[in-house]
Parts: structure tokens; sequence; C-alpha cells
């Protein structure tokens, strides 16, 4: 295969490296590579806070009794633990990565509008402020559950500073949110390299591509009602209020037209780093390429049809409708799972941490995803929606999904961020210990919630339910040290993590084809793109024997 | 019609039945109305893409070929030329703190919105300054000029070998 | 090496083990209507576990055959059509059993054509409930202190028209394996035939504010004759204008 020099702009500075690491450095920085690492680290910030949240609400729930915290104290707990979670972790996380990896799996040397990425970053950072500074005002943060459903969260239910700054700051991030996804979208469509077709993108840019189109889509109904809650609270409007002709159901929609959408946004890119990691730790090519990228866009359109599966307890929503649709949205998602199976099987397996990572994702989002199945039926629905049967499954997705899919995202691709390697010792002692931290926390509320136990309540008295709490509580008290192991290995290795080279794993995307970390523009040298392995052709250009058979198209029926 | 185009016609057609069979099920407005505009936007946006495909000539693909593409049966023939994502590789922007300024100023106009009109006022002109800023450098920098890449794209057989080092770490070569 | 490799095996059969035990329990329903959802909760279950333990057997087993043995690449498979129609089929189809299923569990639990016995108005309230016997001059009010018990004759369809004075709440009797959200401004109506007598804890399940979890109510399941003399009693001090709890 040949190298191919492509005309790369012709900037004075393109000589040398930005001078790197200075705070001003980072105020000023265009380049994705560092706003990725900025939504990174302080997409983990949150999550920290957000996880001590977590400790202090199974504190107080270990046993019945209000012995940590009063009533509304707790709610205001569990509303920013919910809040700054999904609002401000979660997406933004795998945005981070996305930002800064899909240009170097794409072959650009940035983003579409850099200027406006690093803008995107800014606008992020000040609505975390501003939704975290409703801690410091008088009446606290907002106690309406992450959800703040109508009428309660309107004035005349919920008075407040703190509710307003709530509104406005994820007012903020949604407006940075969709500012992102317009560059990143036109990123995927325009600054392809040569040769880089659609069809021969690494997964992980398709779910990145999926997950910005869903946010293009689906965060401004947020914003709407956001701007709804807003003029209700402040200026008199009464959408929601039934005795002047509004209707509290009118929120109920709007919101989970975004709320639903909302949670594959988050996923979406999960599935793509499960879909890097697991064909390179088996040494074969990703099972079903073609059909991956089906079934990416068949579960983004079903999103869009089962707003309503959350809404099946109001008994005023068309059930028949949200039921099928709901139900069908686990069969593009099985096909993915099949799919890794199909990669893995007669593979040659290296049980890395990522791998390691990837492989518990699998089970535990079966269990998170399996679970849903249950709920997306009407009859059982009613009987647990709302207890923590519900709390289980999606944080069986939420925390198994996205945080098993995170750990494995970062062991995988932190050596091409610093030119180091996380340690694998400690990596399995985090692995081991989240596994077993985490199942005890979420998997004893399934039990507790098909008994009976509601949601969102800061206190309970009935004796049967504590030894279910207490275990929850001890697990959840696990994964905390499981995150404390995995900050030690990051902190140590960075300084003194085993030098990583170009590929330490045998990459099969264009980002290991370049220097760990990259050059300022990303790429000294790109090899040409004839399949969706360009870097693995690239390793294997001087056998030309494996190369015809492996670019055969009758072998290959999924090359693009 | 290009793969782009293609997907984001796909998601507008199933906006757009999803929203017309949910009508007909429960004659509920507000998913309705979602629905359709669901299918209006990338509705849209994918026929700006078609068009602006057609202005260009097209790709060179019939219009059977593009249905089959459509419809996700995989081409018969042998990949014809590849397809050139990007035309334009255009031109890294400096270091500019006007991002941050802009965001700043836009934080401070949405929190004016509980604190009063005053601090509406100064972020509207903290975005004011941090757009007139931001112009200036898109403008100053744009002089170095946009660099137009080769509308045909590099063919496998004739691949230039400039320079067989796959290692960029080993041989650094400065641009110019 | 050995010991690795089977620990994690062990670990996950356990797990599946651990998943088919939390099959039973499931609460049986206390109602008639609840019935339904409880077959077909099972019906779910049993499903549900097949799938867990194959697709996690399969995980586990390609970790266990396919470990990495020497520098060999493995054959480069792209994928197999035949296969992906396959694991698309199956999949549709059991869902789409599982969705007709649910339909006709679905129109047995909130068919309300029959005739109600007893019509009751639940009100919720931040942060208890009001029972209001229609016809009679019942009613039972709580308060955050005193939890309010709904008493309700055995074998009877009870028709109950639940409304909310504030916020939305959301009433749930665990044991019915049924909920409903109280909506202001919407009546929203459901039948509740309780076979059993006892006592059945309640729960708003709806956030709602500050004493949310204070929110408890109780539904006491009485024979008819028990039911006749509490009617009598109660209407009668509604009418002295004391509603009792």
């Amino acid at each position: 295969m040949a190298t191919t020099e492509l005309p790369l702009p012709a900037l004075p500075e393109a000589h040398h490296e930005e001078p790197s690491g200075g705070i001003v450095d980072y105020l000023t920085t265009v380049d994705h590579k560092k706003i990725g690492l900025l939504y990174i680290f302080t997409a983990f910030a949150v999550f920290l806070a957000g996880g001590l949240l977590a400790l202090l609400v199974r504190w107080e729930l270990a046993t019945p009794g209000l012995q940590v915290m009063g009533e509304n104290t707790y709610n205001q707990v569990f509303t920013m633990h919910g809040t700054l979670m999904i609002f401000l972790f979660a997406a933004q996380v795998t945005t981070g990565l996305g930002n800064y990896l899909v240009p170097l799996q794409i072959g650009a040397a940035d983003v579409a509008f850099p200027r406006a990425n690093a803008m995107s970053y800014w606008l992020y950072l000040f609505g975390v402020l501003i939704v975290v500074s409703s801690f410091f005002v008088a009446g606290g943060p907002a106690a309406v559950a992450w959800t703040a459903y109508a009428p309660l969260s309107t004035s005349e239910f919920f008075q407040g500073t703190g509710m307003d700054l709530w509104i406005i700051g994820l007012a903020v991030v949604g407006v940075a949110g969709i500012l992102g996804a317009v560059n990143l979208v036109t990123t995927i469509f325009r600054m392809r390299m040569p040769g880089m077709t659609m069809f021969r993108m690494p997964l992980f840019t398709w779910g990145v591509l999926v997950n910005q189109l869903l946010i293009l889509f689906a965060f401004p109904p947020l914003t709407v009602v956001f701007a709804l809650l807003f003029l209700e609270r402040n200026f008199g409007a009464e959408f929601f209020d039934p005795t002047a002709g509004g209707s509290p159901l009118l929120y109920q929609h709007i919101f989970w037209f975004f709320g639903h959408p909302e949670v594959y946004i988050i996923i979406l890119p999960i599935f793509g780093i499960i879909s890097e990691v697991i064909p390179v730790f088996s040494r074969k090519p990703l099972f079903g390429y073609r059909a991956m990228v089906f079934a990416f866009f068949g579960i983004a359109a079903l999103s869009f049809g089962v707003w309503a599966h959350h809404m099946f307890a109001t008994g005023l929503v068309y059930l028949p409708y949200f039921s099928i649709m709901s139900l069908l949205i686990g069969v593009p998602t099985g096909i993915k799972v099949f799919n890794w199976i199909g990669t893995m099987w007669r593979g040659s397996i290296t049980l890395s941490t990522a791998m390691l990572m990837a492989l518990g994702f699998i089970v535990v989002f079966l269990i998170g995803g399996i679970t849903g199945i249950f709920l997306a039926s009407p009859p059982i629905d009613f009987a647990v929606n709302d207890t923590y049967y519900v709390v289980a499954h999606f944080h069986y997705i939420m925390v198994g999904g996205l945080l098993y899919g995170m750990f494995a995202g970062f062991y995988f691709w932190f050596p091409k961020f610093t030119g180091r390697r996380l340690s694998e010792r400690l990596g399995r002692w985090h692995f081991f210990t989240f596994f077993i931290g985490f199942n005890m926390t979420f998997f004893f509320q399934f039990l507790v919630g098909l008994d009976g136990m509601p949601r969102r309540i800061a206190d309970y008295d009935i004796e049967r339910w504590t030894t279910a709490n207490v275990l929850s509580t001890i697990g959840a008290f696990l994964t905390a040290v499981s995150v404390l192991i995995f900050l030690w290995n990051f902190f140590v290795s960075i300084r003194r993590g085993q030098p990583a080279g170009d590929d330490p794993w045998e990459g099969n995307s264009l980002e290991w084809v370049t220097s760990s970390p990259p050059p300022s523009h990303n790429f000294h040298h790109l090899p040409e793109v004839h399949s969706e392995r360009p870097a693995f052709d690239h390793r294997h250009r001087d056998n030309p024997a494996f190369a015809a058979a492996h670019t055969d198209p009758e072998r290959n029926q999924d090359r693009g | 019609m290009t793969d782009e185009a293609g997907i984001l016609l796909r998601v507008s057609i199933f906006g757009f039945v999803a929203g017309v069979v949910y009508w007909f099920l429960s004659y509920e407005w507000l998913g309705t109305v979602a629905l359709l505009l669901l299918g209006a936007g990338p509705g849209f946006a994918g026929l700006i893409l078609v068009q602006e495909q057609r202005h260009r000539g097209g790709t060179g693909e019939s219009r059977a070929v593009a249905l089959r593409r459509l419809a996700g049966i995989p081409p018969q023939d042998p990949p014809g030329p590849e397809d050139l994502g990007a035309e334009d590789l255009g031109v890294l922007p400096l270091p500019t703190i006007w991002p941050l300024a802009a965001s700043l100023g836009v934080a401070m106009l949405f929190t004016g919105l509980i604190y009063g009109l005053w601090l509406v006022i100064l972020g509207l002109g903290l975005i004011v300054y941090a757009a007139w800023g931001w112009l200036a450098a898109v403008n100053r920098e744009n002089r170095y000029g946009r660099i137009q890449a080769d509308t045909e794209a590099p063919s496998p057989q004739s691949g230039p070998v400039s320079d067989p080092d796959p290692h960029p770490s080993s041989a650094r070569q400065p641009e110019s | 090496m050995q010991p690795r490799r089977r620990a994690p095996a062990a670990r996950w059969f356990a797990l599946a083990a651990l998943v088919l035990i939390a099959a039973g329990c499931t609460p049986q329903s206390v109602t008639e209507q609840g019935r339904a959802a409880y077959s077909l909760y099972n019906l779910f279950m049993y499903i549900a576990a097949v799938v867990f333990v194959v697709v996690s057997g399969l995980v586990v087993w390609s970790v266990i055959r396919y470990r990495r043995r020497d520098d060999e690449l493995p054959t480069q498979t792209h994928g197999n059509n035949r296969l992906e129609l396959t694991w698309t089929l199956i999949p549709t189809v059991i869902v789409l059993v599982l969705f007709v299923f649910t339909m006709q569990a679905q129109n047995k639990e909130l068919d309300q054509s029959g005739k109600a016995d007893v019509n009751i108005t639940v009100t919720a309230f931040q942060w208890s409930w009001r029972f209001t016997y229609e016809g009679t001059g019942a009613e039972v009010l709580g308060s955050p202190g005193q939890v309010p018990e709904m008493v309700v004759p055995v074998g009877q369809t009870i028709r109950i028209k639940l409304i909310s004075a504030d916020v939305v709440h959301s009433f749930y009797v665990p044991q019915t394996l049924f909920k409903r959200q109280a909506i202001p401004g919407t009546d929203n109506f459901f039948d509740l035939t309780f076979e059993k007598t006892g006592l059945f804890h309640g729960q708003c399940t709806q956030f709602c504010g500050l004493q949310h979890a204070d929110m408890v109510y109780r539904v006491r399941v009485v024979t008819q004759g028990e039911y006749q003399s509490w009617l009598a009693a109660a209407t009668r001090r509604g009418a002295a204008g004391q509603p009792g709890t």
C-alpha cells in the first residue's frame, strides 16, 4: 500500500507542536483533541460529584428511619444526582471521546468548525457551573427529581431560585449540545479523507454520528419544555395549569419526546466503543459491519417512537403503539449483541482490561436490556413502574452499560492520548471490584422493587426491605472503591505507565496509524483507505496474498 | 445520491410514516406534530444535499443504483470512483479566546433571565464584542488562503510513494 | 491461568441462577385484574431467563474456547447474511408473540365493562389521600401523620375515580400489581376486584414533593357483612361532620 502525501494546509505554525499544558493554552485552544480532553475531565469531575450524591442516597436508604438527612435534603440530593449524571455527565463524556477521536478516525485534521467546537465546550462548562451554583442560593438546589414534572416544578408548588438556575443551566448545556452536534455531523459528512466512504468509517464514528443526529432532533424539544417551564415560573404562563386550560400531560409528552432519545444518545457511542474494542482483542473484523450500522439507525429511529412508555401509568396514552415500538427496539439491540459474539467466535481473544470491560458490558447490558423488554409491556409496567425495579433497570443500562463502556474506551485509548499504558494489573482489580460492587448495588433493587418499594422516597418503614437496601449500600461503597482504584491507576500511569508507542493493541482504525499522542494536525502521513480497517491493512501491506483475500468482495460481503 | 443524503432522507421517511400512523391510532396532537417535524427537519437537510450533489454534476450513479442503495441492498458492481468526502481541507484556526468569551456572554444572558435585565444586557454586550473579535480573527486568518484539495480522488494504482516510512514519529517532515 | 478462566464463568452462572430465583419473587396478585399481569410477568421471565443464560453462556464460552494461543491470525470472517437474517427474524417473532400476549392481558386488566358495585373517588393531595364513597356519606381523610384506610368488600367490583387536588401523584397498591397516576384536571377510572381479604399496603409512587415518602395508605379488604357495618358507621360519622380514618 502506498503512502500518500496529502496537501495539508500550509500554515507557518504547522512546523512545531502547539505549546501544551498551560492554562492560557487550554483557555484559547481550538484543537479538537484538547477540547475532547476538557470535556472528558469536566464530565468525569461531574461524575465524581454525582457519585458522592449517590453514596449519600444509599447511606440514607440503608435502613429505615431518617438517619443522615431530612426529607427536603434527600429530595435535593437525589434530584441533583440524577441531574448531574444524566444531563451533565453521561452525554458529555462520550462527546469528549468523540471530539478527540472522530477527526482522527476519518483522517481529518480537525472538526469542521474548530472555534465553535471550543464554544460548545465552554457553554457546557458554564452550564454546569450555573446548575451547581444552585447549591449555594437560598433554598438550595431543585428538589423535583431530574424529570421535574409539572405542576410540581411550577412556581405554585416549588419556589426558589435554585429551580430557575437548574432550568437555565440545563438550557445552556442544551445549546452547547446542539452546537456540538452541528459540528460533528458536518465533520463526519464533509471531512472524511479520500477513500473514507461512509461505509468504511469505524463503528465508533458511526455511533457518534447517530448520537449527534439524535441530539440535533431531541434537544430542541427539551429546550422548548424548559422555556415553557421557565415562562410558567417567572412570567405567569399557564401551559401546565389545568384550571387555566393547560395540561400537566403536555409536560410529560414533550419531556419524554426528548427523554427517551436521550438515553439512546447516551448509549449509542458506547455501542461504538464496544464495537471497536471487541474486534481488536479478538483479532477479527467486526462481524456484520453493515448490519451493525443499520442497527444503529433502527435503534435511533425507533427511539423516537417510544417516548410514552414512560407514561403508561397515566392511563392517557395509546398503549399498543408504544408497547409494540418499545418491544421492537429490542431487536436491533439484540442484533448488536449477536454480532459482538459473532466477532469473538473463532477469534483469538486477549483478555486485556479493555476487553474485560467490554465483556462485562455485554453481560450487564443484557440484564438491563431484557428488563427493559419487561417494562415495554403495559400490564407489567403498571406493576413495577416507579419502583426500584425501574431504578435497577436503568442503572444496569446507565451504570452497567455506560460506565463499563466508558472504562473500556479509557483503557483502550489512554495510550493514544498520553503515550503510556494504564496498568493492566490495577485494571483487573478495577474490573473485578466494579463487577462485584455494581451487581451487588443494583441486583437486589430488582427484588425489592418487585416487592413494591417505590422510588424517590427518603425513608420507608417496611422492615423486610432493609436487607436488600443494606446489601445495595455495601455494593455502592464497593463500587466507589473501584472508581478509586481507577483513579489511582490513572495518576500512577500518567507518570510511570509503560510507554505505548503508536499502536499497542494492533488496532483497526486510523488513529492507530499516527503517533501517541497525535501531532497537532493529527497526521504527518496517511495511508490509503480501502476498507473499514485502514490500520490493519497498513500493518499487513507487505503481504499481498493476505491483502487479496482480505479485499475479495466475494468473501467479504460487508465491505463498503 | 450520497450516503449522507440517504441517511437523512431515510430518517425523514420514518418520521413522516410514524407520524401519520400514530395520528390515526391515537389522535394525540403533540406526538403527531413532533414526529412530523422529525420528518420535516432531516428531509429538508437531505433534499439540500441532493440538490447540491445535482448541482455538482451528480455522483455518476444511475437512479436505479441509487434506489438500491437507499434500500440497503449492497452494490452488485465493483465500487466506482472513491467518494471524496473532503473537498476543502480549509485552514486550521489559530488558538483564540473568543469562543470562551462568547460562551460567557451567552451564560450571562441566560442567567440574566433570572437576575435581571442588567445581566441580560451585559451578556448581550459581551456576545457582540466576542462576535466582533471572532469575525475579525476569521477574516485575518483566511488571508492565508484556503487550500483546495484535488477533486479527483487518488487512484489506488498510481499512488505516489513519497515516503514509505509509516511511523511518523521517526521521520518528521515539516510541511510547507 | 486456569483459575482465572473458570472464575468468570462461575460468576456468570451464579448470576444466571440468581436471576432465575428472582422469578419466584413476584408477588401474587390479590385482585382479579392483576392475575393477568402476574401470568404475563411469568411468561416474560421464562423467556428472559433462557435468553440471558444462552447469550451470556455464548459470551463465556467464546472467551474460554477462543482464547489467544499463538500469533496466527484467525480467519477474517466479515459476516454471514443468513445468520444475520436468522437472528433478526427470531427475536422479531418472539417480540411479536410477547406483544400479542401483552395485549390480551392488558385488555383483561383494563376491562371496565362490568357493573361497578362500589364507587370510590380517590383524591390524592399533598401529602395524603381522601376516599369518598359515592352515593353514601362515607369519607375517609388521611394526613401525613395519620395513615388512611380504604375499606372495601371482597369479591365485588370497586370502581375508582382517581383525581388530584394539586400535583401529579400515583395510586399504587403493590399487591394488586397495578398503579395509576392522579393528574390534576383529569379523572382517571379503573376497577379493582379483590379476591381475598386482608390488609394491603399502598403508597404514592409519583414523586410529589417534600413528604412524598409519607404518602402511605392501606386497603382493608373485608367480608361483605363487615363492609356493610363499617359503611353504616362511616356514613353516620360523615353525616355528623366527622370524616374518620
